[in-house]
């Protein structure tokens, strides 16, 4: 008995370890390569590099206009966001508490149809609309587009868990003289922090990496975002390739970082944000 | 006067859901009845007007067999790839939910890809994948025997090393998933299985399949409705040629786009939302059906 657990536990770290070495692989060649010239790399794909010159770096740096593509995509990250939990958590909070209601059953009805089709079939009606705004390469558009997309996931999470937070709380601030709107960002807001960081995660990671958003209605260079950039300069042909490694690099090294230490909260937040959904 | 009253006690709920609900009509409502009166128009970049063309739109598609290699592509991409995922994700969850030495840090491994950029993953593997001299994947093959393969010059390897690639990076976002349901599965039903003499396959195939149900609804019907919308990979690997072979529903649209066709770009939208509703029709359907069957 006890052998035969020892084989177990062996099988189930050799088995672990080959996984792991084929999810390492590629992301040690894109690193690795970004150190090498072409013909080094062609050589030996897999060993070190001769030498560690962060030129390619600088050259990838200046090229994508870094600062200006890292500062638009953190604009629209962040103000979407904000944004997304600023709307639904007081959506959210309204469709859970007047349920009874039929406007906020048909409402509910409406935005969980979100969830069903994606927005991309109808991106043709949203370009027109964009347009008819005036939104058309401006930041904005793309965040209340942002905004508008994730909202079903959103609310439907948030909706979800007023349901665990108790009305009495409410009540008792209700007496002692506290309007509705007081009482939701001083009461019930802050207990939602444990939702709210699921939707923050979430859709931080998608909406950074968001390459189709952008692609349609950010079409002026000095709007566009840090993937775009990598698309710009990456989908060229160029005989001189592993120069264009260190873009791809630095195109997910802001998450990259955002995950190394958020890594525990990250996987929370993608666990509590599906199971419910 | 009462229900005056009632209102305006109301009125501030009424407030705080009007942001959401008007950002969701403007960009998601109305886009969607937009687009669906522009694939009747004949609606370009070269034209100033814009005037009604009945359904000449919807005949140019079903001419076109381009959009049927698009749309067998993306459903093909759809249910190979979300299938793949759970069948290494679910055994992969169940072999971390154990507490051991390292079990964190395997977890924190396979979801890493899951936080790159799908463009850049594209990209990547387009140059592992190479058929040039450079091209990792193929100096492996060689170095084994075998025979260099032009993996990206030929529409049917093409398609499938495109799966492969994106069964890389999304597998741990599924299996964090099924982590998160395993949590809920009790304890007790495992003791009391063992006490009956249940082997470990028997538990798997008696317990943890069935308490997986729920993530499995989750994973299978959301990674097949994202799975339609494949367009990132694509587009970085092999902008869906070669000649068209590996083009999905949203290349395709994005390419007519490109060109200036928004009408027609319209009414390929509207086929998609009827791809999508039929296929959302069958994967619901099928889960009803063995949700009965697991309650019976």
């Amino acid at each position: 008995m006890r052998r035969d657990k020892v084989i177990a536990l062996a099988a189930k770290y050799v088995f672990l370890g080959l996984l792991s070495i084929i999810v390492l692989i590629p992301i040690y060649y894109l690193v690795v390569t970004t150190f090498k010239t072409s013909i080094e790399a062609a050589v030996s794909p897999m060993g070190l590099p001769s030498r560690i010159d962060f030129s390619a770096y600088i050259d990838a740096f200046v090229k994508m206009q870094y600062p200006r593509a890292l500062k638009n995509t953190m604009i629209i990250t962040a103000c979407s966001v904000t944004g997304l939990i600023i709307v639904t958590s007081m959506c959210g909070y309204v469709l859970n508490r007047k349920a009874k209601y039929k406007a906020a059953h048909v409402v509910f009805l409406l935005i969980l149809s979100g969830m069903m089709f994606p927005y991309q079939m109808s991106i043709l009606g949203l370009y027109k609309v964009v347009q008819q705004l005036n939104m058309m390469n401006t930041l904005w558009g793309v965040i209340l587009i942002d905004i508008a997309i994730h909202l079903p996931l959103a609310t439907f999470l948030i909706k979800s868990f007023v349901s665990t937070i108790p009305i009495e709380l409410e009540e008792a601030a209700r007496i002692d003289g506290c309007g509705i709107f007081k009482t939701f960002w001083k009461i019930t807001f802050p207990l939602m922090k444990p939702t709210i960081a699921t939707v923050a995660i979430l859709d931080t990671l998608t909406i950074w990496n968001d390459f189709m958003g952008p692609l349609y209605f950010l079409q002026s260079r000095e709007n566009d975002v840090i993937l775009q950039e990598v698309y710009r300069n990456v989908g060229q042909f160029a005989t001189d390739w592993t120069s264009l490694f260190p873009m791809m690099v630095l195109g997910v090294l802001p998450l990259i970082i955002f995950y190394l230490f958020m890594q525990r909260y990250i996987i929370g937040g993608v666990m509590s944000g599906s199971v419910k959904g | 006067m009462n229900r005056r009253l009632k209102l305006k006690s109301n009125l501030p709920y009424v407030l705080m859901a009007l942001p959401a609900v008007f950002l969701f009509l403007v960009f998601f409502i109305i886009p969607l009845v937009y687009t669906g009166r522009y694939s009747f128009y004949n609606w370009t970049n070269y034209s100033p007007e814009i005037s009604f063309n009945g359904l000449e739109n919807y005949k140019a598609i079903l001419d076109d067999s381009i959009v049927f290699t698009g749309i067998k592509n993306s459903l093909i991409y759809a249910f190979v790839t979300v299938l793949l995922q759970s069948v290494i994700g679910l055994p992969v969850a169940v072999l971390l939910n154990k507490k051991f030495r390292g079990r964190n840090f395997f977890r924190a491994l396979f979801f890493c890809p899951a936080v790159l950029s799908t463009l850049v993953v594209g990209y990547l593997w387009k140059y592992l994948l190479s058929a040039s001299d450079y091209g990792f994947v193929n100096q492996v093959l060689m170095g084994m025997g075998v025979e260099k393969v032009n993996f990206l010059g030929e529409g049917k390897t093409a398609l499938a090393v495109i799966i492969l690639t994106q069964v890389w990076q999304w597998f741990g976002w599924a299996m964090v998933i099924y982590l998160g349901n395993l949590q809920s599965i009790s304890g007790d039903l495992y003791e009391a299985a063992s006490i009956d003499g249940a082997g470990t396959l028997k538990q798997f195939w008696h317990i943890t399949l069935p308490g997986l149900a729920p993530a499995i609804k989750l994973n299978l019907i959301n990674g097949t409705i994202a799975g339609l919308k494949v367009f990132d990979i694509v587009l970085s690997m092999t902008g869906g040629g070669p000649v068209h072979k590996t083009d999905t529903i949203l290349t395709l649209m994005f390419s007519k786009f490109s060109e200036g066709n928004y009408g027609y770009a319209s009414a390929f939208g509207m086929v998609f939302l009827v791809v999508s509703m039929i296929v959302a029709c069958i994967m619901l359907g099928l889960f009803g059906k063995w949700e009965r069957r697991l309650g019976q």
